[in-house]
């Protein structure tokens, strides 16, 4: 299994894309704090005080949480890009039990998804840290659960990868599963969670658990606690992994 | 390893796409110590046939195994049989030499067997080029460069020579003859029949997914004619032209 996992890892940092969509998820993690610093306190402004618990879990749950489908598009790419680049059939020829391939590549994309929300993490720190307080808005890591945030932020990424991987594996291309993931995270979630017909039910949804998990509130969307947004989330991680390897066992590389 | 080490056997095999019966009844056995050239027309179902011995497609019926054991139940398997499926398989932005180094690491081969293969295959110069740079040729040799990897105890080549030049063409001749002259097995498919005539020992012709004709080469051509005319006489009326899985 380690040499599965290493040989997973060698894939990963033998191309460039791990690099543009960390990139990418810097990028985002620093527009996102500087916007949302630089409009605080401004009447009309988009979410809750800085001053505050909510506007600071906010802060880091949506800024350093963004990584988060940007890690399940590696990950997609990490698994269902195997098929798109016929790779899989020498992947599977070097190690015939797919579940064991499919196992490692769930624990690098855990491992990346990880990896991206700490560098994202930090970047938020160092951008929200001394601006905030510059403007006279200290904020301390150890109130308001801040720190519980920023470990909720860094499992929710690491699940989006491992969800990723899974997803991957269990539509097999690389163009539905990232476009099916975009889609559904930023057309249809959102939708499904405003219909009030569903009650609280959308909270069990995997984006808005997530959500639950990180506190990245939005106004007029009802949330899971952290906890058990964490263990929701999971669980559908968890199910989807189980598809994705249960199908590529089966699978025909033709 | 036992006796049968390298042997490849082919058993009853069978295979079918929604309706169309790829592989109907398939048998036959390559020893190891010899060349077993695998022929038929576009969609006799040899690639089927290949990919079911390396256990990426399963059989609906049948067995195909390698020294005694399905692929999937080889232990180490890239020490048993090396497979060359097509001239692709690459990520197009990954280098030949770090494709064969994932490899190296997911079978527990030292890296340096990377280097060797690549030295072997005659792309030590462009191990450090992206695969989008490579050649029909190149990826051909790269293909088989990742199916020595393990020293493999028999080889199993779909059509190697296809994109190779005379030179390439050359050198594999002589690669695949050094391997089978060490006493393993080679089984490879291919299109070129005189260059079947000059290398294998022993000549399976398969179509439309079943077993036409299987000996060797003075077998099956009697002493009247070439290997094309008895080619073409058994697949006469082509099997599906324009393809289907072949």
């Amino acid at each position: 299994m380690t040499r599965l996992i290493a040989a997973e890892f060698r894939k990963l940092l033998t191309t460039r894309l791990w690099l543009w969509l960390l990139l990418t998820s810097l990028a985002w993690t620093a527009g996102y704090c500087a916007l949302a610093i630089a409009v605080d306190n401004r009447p009309g402004g988009p979410g809750p005080a800085l001053s505050g618990a909510a506007g600071q879990h906010a802060l880091f749950a949506i800024g350093a949480g963004g990584a988060g489908p940007l890690a399940a598009i590696l990950a997609a790419a990490g698994t269902a890009g195997e098929f798109r680049h016929r790779t899989a059939a020498a992947t599977f020829l070097a190690e015939p039990r797919r579940a064991r391939v499919i196992t490692a590549k769930l624990i690098v994309y855990l491992l990346a998804g990880a990896g991206y929300a700490l560098a994202c993490v930090a970047v938020s720190l160092a951008v929200a840290l001394p601006w905030l307080a510059a403007r006279g808005t200290p904020v301390s890591l150890a109130a308001h659960g801040n720190l519980a945030v920023l470990g909720a932020v860094i499992l929710s990424v690491a699940l989006f990868g491992m969800t990723g991987a899974g997803l991957g594996a269990l539509l097999g291309s690389e163009v539905i599963t990232i476009a099916g993931l975009l889609l559904y995270l930023y057309v249809a979630e959102p939708l499904l969670s405003r219909i009030s017909a569903l009650g609280s039910w959308t909270a069990y949804l995997p984006g808005t658990a997530a959500d639950g998990l990180t506190r990245a509130s939005q106004a007029g969307v009802r949330l899971l606690p952290p906890w058990q947004g964490g263990l929701v989330f999971a669980a559908w991680a968890a199910v989807i992994a189980c598809a994705g390897a249960a199908v590529t066992a089966r699978r025909d590389i033709t | 390893m036992g006796d049968d080490a390298g042997q490849i056997v082919i058993s009853g095999l069978t295979k079918r796409f929604g309706g169309v019966t790829a592989v109907d009844g398939l048998s036959f056995s390559a020893a190891p110590g010899s060349v077993t050239g695998f022929l038929g027309p576009n969609g006799a179902g040899k690639t089927t046939t290949l990919r079911m011995l390396a256990g990426l497609v399963a059989p609906d019926a049948g067995t195909a195994t390698i020294s005694g054991r399905t692929y999937a139940a080889l232990e180490s398997p890239g020490r048993k049989a090396g497979v060359v499926l097509e001239a692709a398989g690459f990520h197009p932005a990954r280098t030949g030499r770090n494709h064969l180094r994932v490899y190296c690491t997911a079978c527990g081969y030292p890296l340096r067997r990377a280097d060797e293969v690549l030295e072997t295959c005659g792309l030590a110069a462009a191990g450090r080029q992206k695969v989008r740079g490579y050649s029909l040729g190149m990826r051909q040799r790269l293909a088989l460069a990742t199916a020595l990897l393990g020293d493999p105890a028999a080889l199993i080549l779909d059509e190697p020579a296809n994109g190779l030049d005379p030179e390439g063409i050359a050198w594999l001749r002589g690669l695949l003859r050094d391997y089978a002259r060490a006493g393993r097995t080679v089984l490879y498919s291919s299109h070129v029949l005189p260059e079947v005539e000059q290398l294998a020992d022993q000549v399976v012709i398969m179509h439309r997914g079943r077993l036409v004709r299987r000996g060797t080469l003075a077998e099956l051509t009697g002493g009247r004619g070439g290997l094309e005319q008895v080619f073409l006489s058994l697949t006469a009326g082509s099997g599906r032209p324009g393809g289907g899985p072949s």
